[in-house]
């Protein structure tokens, strides 16, 4: 039998609302599966512009497809006076949007409005993810990069402009309104896994996997289920604030296809561009700023985040996690 | 010829030994530049025979150095970093106890395909203060050129000149408290005994310098490498302290090099005078 206090801490948890924006994406779904697990009596609404047949059904999840821009959206904030937001809806520029206007419009615009209401809604606390791309991968990086570095992706990459932007609009509003909403803004590693569909985890498991042969950078991986962790911590843990999630560990490329299995093709990157530009022709082209990440290390401090989770908040290790991408 | 580059057994074996203690010395260690122990063994494999038969290296004051980090300084020249390969392999196989110095390289290298990642996994790091904090904070040493791209490329007539070094290095010693270990390298500028530096035409390319020398490949000049004594860095300096406080520190590591490189190219093998003896007539000095 709890206490009175824990069973004042129940009671308030039976009545909060998440609304989590992006469900359709494996990452949202296994947040979704982690909250509904840990906090039975929540409520979750999952949002997504992409159609949501692919969502798990749970009881207490209620998934939508809806545009950010209409008014509906704005109806959901209206109706269920959500506790949590979480924004895991970033548009890569990996995905069809290559247009950088309409992703201009989508993560930038969009971002903007969700913030927006989630002032005007009262929300007590938002979560947005970011990505360590918005540091970009340059020759000259130093190692372990804190949040405080400056984003220097779109200086050479015009095709980050958009996601180095919806960053900033978040570090800016969320220091503007750090006094009426608890925000906070998360800059992971690469995460992989078998259910998040990113480019990282496919280029991984590839068996074309173009295989460095000029460079050999080294990475951070994160596992889905560790960055869900840090998503759902994120609620009580960790204060106002931009964090970096990345585990102590690092390995160089080669050496995780090589822990993967995936032997890949051995290719000279030095000539990705060039070959790029041909493929660009027949709209096949990847974006330019993944062949750098090939070339350049892009590392990250995980300092302040351990300080609010703890020394090893993390279930994987490096190993374990580039193993696990296979499994399904 | 190829024979001149041969090992004895003796010396293959004395190899295969240093490298079985640094095998057991960083068997745990794992860097963010990619380190790799086998990287290190193929390029031991490589220079250590052009370290004995081709550059005929001879190391002295090995005994100045204790099982402790340092901030390893030395002199920088020869037109190509080949003077910082052989300070790595003096200290992989000379040291009772070998380790892996880690040389800082110049952002141009760094970024170079195959070079750029060759080098990280044998141990060098781009040189930035956050990457050599990161080394001096697990114990290991880092080999640092002050006078930068200056002291390398320099022509025929500047050879020996040392160049005013930068200060930085010593800010990141100050504030790790790590020792200065002075290197002198002598015999490294005769390699390319006749140099021109065409910096503007390698501006334009995008090239840090760009030497034209009469040879395309480093002579074999024999190369004596002077350890000096280990130089405790200030206590009350503050790492932020105005240049004008870290220059004396940094002019008195100046002094010792340049009179280490005085002394050993007093004592050098007279081995090259048919390359020395040209230069010396066409300069009318003696070095």
């Amino acid at each position: 039998m709890g206490s009175k206090s824990d069973q004042y801490i129940d009671e308030q948890d039976v009545l909060k609302t998440v609304l989590i924006i992006g469900i359709s994406g494996g990452l949202a779904q296994l947040l979704a599966k982690l909250i509904l697990k840990e906090k039975p009596h929540w409520k979750v609404i999952g949002v997504d512009s992409r159609s949501t047949s692919n969502v798990f059904k749970h009881k207490n999840l209620t998934s939508l497809r809806i545009r950010f821009s209409r008014g509906s959206f704005e109806n959901l904030f209206r109706d269920h006076s959500f506790d949590y937001v979480y924004h895991l809806a970033r548009i890569s520029s990996a995905t069809v949007y290559k247009d950088l206007t309409k992703r201009l419009e989508l993560n930038v615009m969009g971002t903007n409005r969700i913030l927006d209401l989630c002032y005007r809604f009262d929300v007590k606390k938002i979560v947005v993810l970011s990505t360590f791309h918005v540091y970009g991968a340059l020759d000259d990086n130093g190692i372990f990069l804190k949040e405080d570095a400056p984003l220097r992706a779109s200086i050479k990459y015009p095709e980050l402009r958009d996601v180095v932007e919806m960053d900033q609009v978040c570090s800016n509003w969320m220091w503007k309104y750090q006094n009426e909403v608890d925000s906070v803004l998360l800059r992971p590693c690469n995460i992989i896994g078998s259910q998040i569909a990113n480019t990282t985890s496919k280029f991984l498991m590839s068996q074309f996997a173009l295989r460095p042969i000029d460079y050999n950078p080294v990475f951070q991986f994160i596992h889905e289920f560790d960055m869900a962790m840090v998503l759902f911590r994120a609620l009580n843990d960790l204060p106002t604030g931009i964090y970096n999630v990345a585990t102590d560990e690092f390995i160089p490329l080669r050496k995780a296809l090589d822990t993967i299995g995936s032997k890949g093709i051995p290719f000279p990157i030095t000539i990705a561009s060039a070959l790029n530009k041909i493929l660009k022709l027949s709209n096949m082209e990847v974006p330019e700023y993944l062949i750098d990440y090939l070339k350049f290390s892009c590392l990250i401090d995980n300092s302040l985040l351990k300080d609010h989770l703890g020394e090893d908040p993390f279930r994987f290790n490096i190993k374990e996690t580039l193993n696990l991408i296979r499994l399904n | 010829m190829l024979e001149r580059f041969t090992l004895s057994e003796k010396e293959r074996a004395h190899k295969d030994l240093k490298f079985k203690q640094l095998e057991e010395r960083y068997k745990d260690y794992s860097d963010p530049w990619g380190f790799n122990l086998n990287t290190v063994k193929q390029a031991m494999d490589v220079v250590y025979p052009l370290y004995k038969r081709y550059f005929r290296v001879r190391v002295f004051g090995l005994e100045h150095v204790a099982e402790e980090p340092y901030m390893v300084v030395s002199n920088h020249t020869g037109q190509v970093p080949i003077d910082g390969m052989l300070i790595a392999t003096a200290f992989a196989t000379e040291l009772d106890k070998p380790r892996v110095v880690h040389s800082m390289i110049e952002r141009f290298m760094a970024g170079l395909p195959f070079l750029g990642d060759i080098s990280a996994r044998a141990g060098s790091i781009l040189g930035d203060r956050e990457n050599c904090k990161w080394l001096l904070n697990k114990g290991e040493s880092i080999l640092v050129f002050p006078e930068g791209v200056r002291g390398i490329n320099k022509s025929t007539q500047d050879f020996y000149k040392l160049q005013r070094f930068s200060h930085g290095f010593y800010r990141i010693a100050l504030q790790s408290q790590t020792k200065i270990l002075p290197i002198s390298v002598i015999g490294a500028e005769e390699m390319f005994p006749f140099v021109f530096q065409a910096g503007g035409i390698g501006k334009k390319f995008g090239l840090p310098s760009l030497p034209i020398t009469a040879n395309l490949v480093p002579l074999p000049s024999p190369i004596d490498i002077y350890i000096g004594e280990p130089i405790e860095v200030s206590k009350d300096l503050s790492p932020e302290a105005p240049d004008k406080e870290i220059r004396p520190h940094v002019y008195n590591i100046e002094k010792i090099i340049k009179r280490n490189i005085h002394n050993g190219l007093q004592s050098r093998r007279k081995f090259f005078e048919w390359v020395r003896n040209p230069i010396n007539i066409l300069m009318n000095k003696t070095f």
